[in-house]
């Protein structure tokens, strides 16, 4: 019964923790995703990187992101566990299946609005929107002309 | 009122003088004024990512506010995931939520 979500997690990781550690961290997140069902889909390091504010005491974190397919029970006990992890200083864990969804719709649908323009014998773009602009710039000189 | 309105005429005919001599067209609004379009409509970016801040960082200017769409002209369904993307990204430090 349980469904299968696309999640995104990023957590940041005390600058303190060693590359071992970040490793460690990494396989403990895998095994309870895998533990639970889920699989990971990828994973990215993106190093060390300057926090935009201070959290903590620290200035600077290594961010680790991590892609997954998995249920809602899943994301509840990876939120627990980040929470009481001392070396993850900050995480943030989102469904990302249903915006990319959309987002793929979107794309879909102006694919099929190229096509229907090139079917006509139309150029694939130049929608209306670039044509006001130049009207505009016509008026303008437009105005001109009348004073 | 009755100060302020003459007040207002004295400088409305001088104001007006002024503007005719640099340029006629000036009072009226179509100088330079560009018609505002989404970013994200005209780019064609359906998702917008909060993980991007190179595309995020536009929109949050030096007090890192985010600008009302009124100034960006963003549409409002973009405004919205604009704000969450932001909002998310913000969480994480990746961008700031003050800066003085």
């Amino acid at each position: 019964m349980s469904q299968k979500r696309l999640y995104e997690l990023i957590y940041i990781v005390s600058p303190d923790a060693t590359e071992q550690a970040v490793a460690e961290l990494h396989t403990q997140v895998d095994a309870i995703v895998t533990r639970l069902h889920g699989e990971m889909v990828r994973t990215e390091n993106w190093g060390r990187r300057r926090l935009a504010y201070r959290i903590g005491k620290h200035r600077e974190g290594t961010y680790v992101l991590e892609v997954f397919n998995g249920s809602g029970e899943l994301t509840k006990e990876l939120d627990r566990r980040l929470k009481v992890t001392d070396s993850v200083i900050r995480h943030l864990l989102v469904r990302v299946d249903e915006d990319l969804k959309v987002a793929e719709r979107d794309r879909a649908r102006r694919q099929v609005e190229i096509d229907k323009r090139v079917a006509k014998g139309l150029p694939p773009l130049g929608q209306g929107r670039r044509r006001n602009h130049d009207d505009a710039g016509d008026d303008d000189d437009n105005d001109r002309a009348e004073v | 009122m009755a100060e302020e309105r003459g007040s207002r005429h004295s400088s409305g005919p001088k104001g007006r003088g002024g503007s005719r001599g640099a340029e006629k067209g000036g009072p009226r609004r179509s100088m330079f004024r560009r018609r505002k379009v989404c970013k994200f409509c005209t780019d064609k970016i359906d998702f917008i990512d909060y993980k991007d801040v190179k595309m995020l960082q536009p929109f949050i200017p030096e007090r890192a506010k985010i600008i009302p769409r009124r100034i960006s002209g963003v549409c409002a369904m973009h405004q919205r995931t604009l704000q969450t993307a932001i909002k998310r990204a913000r969480l994480l430090a990746l961008l700031p939520y003050v800066t003085d």
